[in-house]
């Protein structure tokens, strides 16, 4: 207790000041007790740190410095440490660990013990718990119950002194208790009764600055009259703004001066402007009404327009367009498709290569033979001319007696036979260019079985040639009642139709078998002037082209499947595609053509051809040109067919205001024929 | 004006210069690079006299002024350019001109007679000087390709191929003038329009619109072979009319889907055939297959094959000329291109004893003389004929002949590949 009450004292002295110096070097007397507080205080340092140690190692040197002089064995016990608050690990490597209070070394304690001694010291020692280890000296301190006791204290947060009452009741002297007394009694300065002369300074400086204008002072709202709201004002920002496309509604005018009571003046109506005024028609009016002046507003008449008036604007509301038409900015050309370049389209025919001379009049039929090797020609010379297509070497020369109007190759590969139509007569021939069991069998087929004459009055009339012409290779001749225009042959080579147009009859198309010498007329009734017709080249249909339409027989169940119309003006020509299956994309393919090239040619249309194995037709106009296109048909027919024009091929020379009369494919190579009127056949490749 | 750095050297040993760096002009062109030459050949030697040369520039022919040529070829103008120059091929002569009664479709002329076939259904055979010896007559249609066979002294066979789908082989003794139809070939079933003899002699090739080739024995017998086929009435008829025995084909060759255009002899062992389908075929003649595809996009009208140089030259529809090596496997590309002229090209011929030269006709009424190392224009046209021209041919005696639409066979005296073919 009585040590406890030193180091409460040696606690205080702290707190207080140097006035409790003599009290402790009273006590100092007692040299093992002042030892121990600067210890205990070193070691709650460790938990209590920047907060004891502010003062001990400044003061304590201080105050002890005198008494240490006094007693000499209390210097031999202090082995007071002077290095301050280091990390002591500096001193690891040295032999001492700091100095004393007279600069002296203070060494290391000799270390005996080893981690074996420590841990039988730790298992035996019952003082071991409160044994400290001072980093400063080295030395080991054994803590008494009551400096533990003090430690657990601090460590609680209690107050070191137990004597100590932190709770003791106080006296309060500031409190909400209005007391009767002043709490001092000290008078007033006399600063508080007299005005205050900077602040009259700042005062006029204002008072200045307002006068000066510098300063306005705050403008006083009149709200007098009310106040008002501008309806259009925020509309733009509503809702109805956010869609991109609205338009706002028309806004009335705002009401000028000439709709004033009481108008300036120049606004009124002079005599002749009011004259004016009412002969102009109501809608010609600059203004609806007439301005009118009146003395007070008391005078003014109810508004006559107020309804009609009203019935407009609503009418405007109403009709006006709330909605901005989005007009299609686009560039014509990107509507029209990507065609392919022609370069990308080869082979189609693109120069003049050979060029047949030799006939004297107009040419007005070709046809390649199957195999390719000869080209017949018909003109009006009255010749059919057979070419060897690659030589343009004339080889047989036809006398025929007549302009020929259509010669045509037989389709059949194993026959080798020309037909011809002139005036009324069809001929058939055998050039005898073929391999010679062709020409057998082709003179057999014209043998045929030569069948009674039909019951059938078709008016034709089958005859064999005799004499010179049976030389030049005519074999056959089928007389018919009129002028025949043209001839066309079935794939399979045994028929052949005949046309002579005539409006008023319905002998218009012949069909023969070659085979029988027999002629039939398919059609009972007329159906307007026959153009062409043309066999389909794989299925058993039959076109016949009149002026505006083509039908379409079925050749086996005798009827008519299609009627097709043109939308061009006169049907001159028909081909066929000649890979496509169906009917419908084959006459398709037709009327395309003909709408294509009406828009291409400048003049009518004299013939149309289709290329067997290649993509290509051509058509050949009256102005001179043949026009190749590239056609691509894709199978499923909803896709457009896709065609392109890819050469303008000109040669002929313009005679008799005739160009190309009839144009054709060769039928292996991608080269085409054309003859024309200026007695030429050219072949293009 | 730049100089350039060159050297010239030359294979011929007449015209041999120095081989120093000159520095020429960079624009001079071939007639001052020629002068250039002839002065440094008369400083040598005294006696020499002015000869044209022409100049090769990294094996192209020079053409254009040098500086040009070298920025189109590519070829750096800092280093020493060599240059190889040689005498100028001199531009064919005509010499005669033997008229016919209708179009020359053929031409075969060896050094002392030349073979023509002709539209009016004969074949004709004349002196190298130009006189007609014989007209051989036979064929019922036109003549369409003729060959000679073999020589044996004075006798020699020939060959004639018409469009009556016929070939017939004649022996033409040309002492007595006598010629007598030996075998009248059978088989093709479309016109005959090319016939092709192999090196040896002994067995021919031809080529027909009914797109076969066939090989046939050219060994005159005395045996006729038998015909098969369905005895029908007519052709018996025929058969008794007919010249000469009848000779049936050792092989058909079948693979081309159009019509044969022409036809040639590799080697001993190789036929090569050009068709209208757009492909030139090779074949083996012992096994009768196919070895090679080449394929190109127009119709072929002719080809010639130079042994000199292993190039195959085509002439075709789309007006080019154009060279392929009959070697490399199918989808071979075209090594070469010549176009000049402006209508199809009906012959081409490689020059017997000149590796660069060929000759070639064309439907644009003109020959070219070519040389495959100036490919953009030829080294001579020879404008003679008025109309088409169907066929050429050279002989190894320099002479060049051509015949064509306007009836006329002209030959032209060129100069003689033995400056060239000796150097």
């Amino acid at each position: 207790p009585e040590e406890d009450e030193d180091l409460s004292d040696s606690e205080d002295s702290v707190y207080s000041g140097l006035e409790d110096s003599g009290s402790d070097s009273e006590e100092d007397e007692e040299d093992g007790f002042f030892n121990v507080p600067g210890d205990v205080f070193h070691a709650v340092l460790n938990h209590y740190s920047g907060f004891c140690w502010v003062f001990l190692p400044t003061r304590l040197p201080r105050f002890f410095s005198k008494d240490m002089l006094m007693c000499p064995f209390l210097v031999l016990q202090d082995i007071r440490n002077t290095v301050g608050n280091i990390p002591m690990e500096w001193y690891r490597d040295f032999p001492h660990i700091g100095y004393d209070l007279d600069g002296k070394k203070i060494y290391k304690p000799i270390r005996n013990k080893d981690e074996l001694d420590d841990f039988l010291d730790k298992m035996e020692n019952p003082d071991y718990w409160r044994t400290v280890h001072d980093n400063q000296t080295g030395s080991v301190i054994v803590l008494s119950d009551e400096q533990v006791e003090l430690v657990n204290r601090l460590q609680r947060g209690q107050f070191g002194d137990i004597n100590f009452n932190e709770y003791q009741p106080s006296v309060e002297y500031f409190s909400s208790d209005v007391m009767i007394h002043p709490v001092t009694n000290r008078p007033e300065d006399k600063r508080s009764f007299i005005p205050s002369l900077v602040e009259k300074e700042k005062v006029s400086k204002l008072v200045h600055a307002i006068k000066m204008g510098w300063i306005k002072p705050r403008r006083v709202e009149d709200n007098s009259r009310g106040t008002f709201y501008d309806l259009w004002a925020s509309e733009d920002s509503s809702i109805l703004s956010k869609h991109r496309m609205h338009l706002p509604a028309p806004k009335i005018p705002l009401p000028g001066h000439n709709e004033s009571y009481n108008p300036p003046p120049e606004y009124l109506f002079t005599d002749e402007e009011r004259a004016l005024w009412e002969q102009q028609d109501p809608s010609d009016r600059k203004l609806p009404y007439v301005p009118m002046k009146f003395s007070s507003l008391r005078q003014v008449p109810a508004f006559p327009r107020f309804i009609h008036e009203r019935f407009e604007r609503c009418l405007d509301l109403y009709l006006c367009p709330r909605q901005r038409k989005m007009r299609v900015n686009v560039n014509p050309e990107d509507l029209i498709p990507k065609l392919p370049k022609p370069k990308d389209l080869q082979p189609f025919p693109t120069v003049q290569s050979l060029v047949y001379r030799g006939h004297s009049s107009l040419i007005r039929s070709i046809s390649v033979s199957p195999s390719g090797q000869w080209l017949a020609s018909g003109s009006d010379d009255g010749t059919v001319r057979i070419w060897e297509v690659c030589s343009s070497r004339c080889m047989k020369t036809i006398q025929v007696g007549g302009a020929v109007k259509t010669v045509t190759w037989n389709p059949n590969p194993a026959v080798c036979l020309l037909a011809v139509a002139l005036n009324s007569v069809v001929l058939i021939l055998s050039p005898a260019l073929a391999d010679r069991q062709v020409v057998s069998s082709s003179e057999r087929l014209l043998l045929g079985d030569q069948e009674a004459e039909a019951a059938e009055d078709t008016g034709a009339v089958w005859s064999e040639a005799e004499g010179e012409e049976l030389n030049q290779g005519i074999r056959l001749k089928v007389h018919h009642p009129k002028a025949v225009h043209q001839v066309v042959w079935h794939a399979k080579g045994d028929y052949l139709a005949s046309v002579m147009p005539d409006n008023s009859s319905h002998l218009q198309v012949l069909i023969h078998q070659l085979s029988r010498r027999r002629s039939q007329n398919p059609f009972r009734r007329n159906k307007g002037l026959v153009q062409c017709v043309s066999f389909h080249p794989v299925r058993p249909y039959f076109f016949v082209a009149t002026q505006r339409s083509v039908r379409i027989y079925n050749l086996v169940k005798q009827e008519m499947t299609k009627k097709l119309q043109a939308n061009s003006k006169w049907i001159s020509s028909m081909a066929f595609y000649p890979v496509c299956g169906s009917v419908s994309l084959t006459v398709l393919i037709v009327l395309i053509t003909c709408h294509l090239i009406c828009r291409h040619h400048k003049k009518a249309v004299r013939g149309v051809a289709y290329h067997r194995v290649y993509p290509l037709f051509a058509s050949a106009s009256d102005d001179g040109s043949v026009i190749v296109c590239h056609g691509t048909v894709y199978n499923d027919l909803l896709q457009n067919p896709l065609i392109v024009p890819v050469k303008v091929l000109r040669g002929h020379v313009m005679t008799h205001d005739l160009g190309v009369l009839d144009v054709t494919f060769h039928p292996t190579q991608p080269w085409v024929f054309s003859s024309g009127a200026d007695n030429t056949i050219r072949l293009f490749t | 004006m730049s100089q350039l750095q060159a050297r010239f050297f030359t294979e011929n040993k007449r015209y041999v210069v120095d081989d120093v760096p000159f520095s020429i002009p960079a624009a001079s062109e071939v007639e001052e690079l020629s002068s250039v030459i002839n002065q440094l050949l008369l400083a040598k030697d005294a006696s020499h006299s002015k000869v044209d040369f022409d100049f090769l520039v990294r094996g192209q022919f020079l053409r254009t002024p040098l500086s040009f040529h070298m920025e189109t070829e590519g070829i750096s103008t800092e280093d020493v350019v060599e240059i190889e120059y040689m005498e100028r091929v001199t531009a064919p002569e005509p010499e005669e001109c033997m008229m016919h009664d209708d179009w020359i479709s053929s031409v075969d002329a060896d050094a002392e007679w030349i073979l023509t076939g002709s539209y009016d259904k004969t074949a004709r055979i004349w002196s190298v000087e130009g006189k007609p010896v014989m007209t051989v007559a036979g064929h019922t249609d036109v003549v369409k390709d003729v060959a000679w066979v073999k020589r044996e002294g004075l006798t020699s066979l020939l060959l004639t191929a018409s469009l009556d789908q016929t070939i017939l082989m004649w022996e033409w003794n040309s002492e007595r003038n006598k010629v007598k139809a030996r075998h009248c070939c059978r088989g093709h079933t479309g016109s005959v329009d090319t016939i092709a003899t192999d090196p040896t002699g002994s067995k021919f090739c031809s080529g027909s619109w009914d797109k076969m080739l066939k090989i046939w024995s050219a060994v005159p017998s005395d045996e006729a072979d038998e015909v098969e086929g369905p005895p029908d009435r007519p052709r018996k008829k025929q058969k008794t009319q007919q010249l000469g025995l009848t000779r049936t084909p050792i092989m058909t060759l079948s693979g081309h889907n159009e019509a044969v255009s022409s036809v040639l002899w590799c080697d001993t062992e190789e036929i090569c055939s050009a068709s209208w389908d757009h492909t030139i075929r090779v074949w083996d003649v012992e096994t009768g297959g196919m070895k090679t595809t080449l394929t190109g996009n127009k119709v072929f009208n002719s080809i010639s094959y130079s042994p000199l140089c292993r190039r195959l030259a085509s002439g075709s529809t789309d007006r080019h000329i154009r060279l392929w090596d009959p070697r490399t496997k199918d989808g071979s590309l075209v090594l070469l291109s010549l176009s000049s002229h402006t209508g199809w090209v009906t012959a081409v011929k490689w020059a017997p004893a000149h590796e660069h030269q060929l000759v070639s006709a064309s439907l644009d009424n003109l020959v070219k003389l070519w040389d495959t190392r100036s490919c953009k224009a030829p080294l001579y046209d020879v404008a003679a004929h008025e109309d088409k021209v169907f066929c050429v041919d050279w002989t190894e005696s320099a002479l060049l002949l051509s015949g064509g639409a306007d009836n006329k066979l002209y030959t032209y005296r060129y100069s003689a590949c033995q400056t060239d073919a000796g150097a």
